[in-house]
């Protein structure tokens, strides 16, 4: 599996070295894993405050 | 089913699953995968660093989850009974972890080629959460850097003057 990124603002994973929503650089030292399908409808994604779907990172250095 | 139907949806429920130790984002993406294909309804995975061997589910039906975990193989069951957020809260905002570490504490290596070894804390570095620490086993005191989850605290600085 290719090495994923996590974008320091957002949390975004991505497999880029800049965040395609926030254009920050993203970092590889990232932790814990969030997957959000439904933002709308999730109890995880209203409490870290996620609006998009896609998947995201819980802690990035 | 009209936009309005869709959108007055019941309140999810967090399940959680006790998968293999170390494939905790494999299972998660594979069921993420799994549930697009299927027709179960999924409104977030979460897979925390703290909780090896678990993840947590959130969505509708338990059953349906179970059927499509036994296609799996990295999963093993899902746990009896829902988890309410707030009990999952703490991971989702998770702390620094030089955070209750301060200067001067004694701690234990917990990984890395010194573990095993106790040190002295002489320096934090909240944003990178590094701490400097000096072994006590070395005759000349060195300074070495190390990532704060790296540390466990054995004794804290205040508890050394109450003993005074």
């Amino acid at each position: 599996m290719k090495q994923l990124y996590a974008c320091k603002n957002c949390h975004w994973l991505t497999k880029e070295k800049v965040c395609p929503h926030c254009a920050v650089p993203t970092s590889k030292r990232w932790r814990g894993y969030v997957i959000i399908d439904d933002p709308s409808n999730s109890q995880i994604a209203e409490k870290m405050n996620i609006k998009k779907p896609g998947k995201y990172a819980l802690k990035v250095r | 089913m009209t936009d309005a139907a869709m959108d007055d949806k019941e309140p999810t429920k967090i399940f959680s699953i006790k998968t293999q130790v170390g494939k905790e984002q494999n299972t998660a993406d594979l069921l993420n995968s799994r549930s697009k294909r299927s027709d179960l309804d999924v409104a977030s995975i979460l897979v925390t660093p703290e909780l090896r061997g678990y993840i947590f589910v959130e969505g509708y039906d338990k059953e349906r989850l179970k059927d499509v975990i036994k296609t799996i193989s990295y999963a093993r069951t899902v746990l009896d009974g829902d988890i309410p957020v707030s009990q999952i809260e703490h991971f989702l905002v998770p702390t620094s972890a030089v955070a209750k570490i301060s200067e001067g504490d004694v701690v234990e290596m917990v990984a890395g080629p010194f573990r095993g070894e106790t040190a002295k804390v002489t320096h934090i570095d909240d944003a990178k959460e590094e701490i400097t620490v000096e072994l006590f086993e070395s005759v000349v005191p060195i300074p070495i850097t190390v990532r704060g989850e790296q540390v466990r605290v054995v004794k804290r600085k205040d508890e050394d003057k109450k003993e005074e």
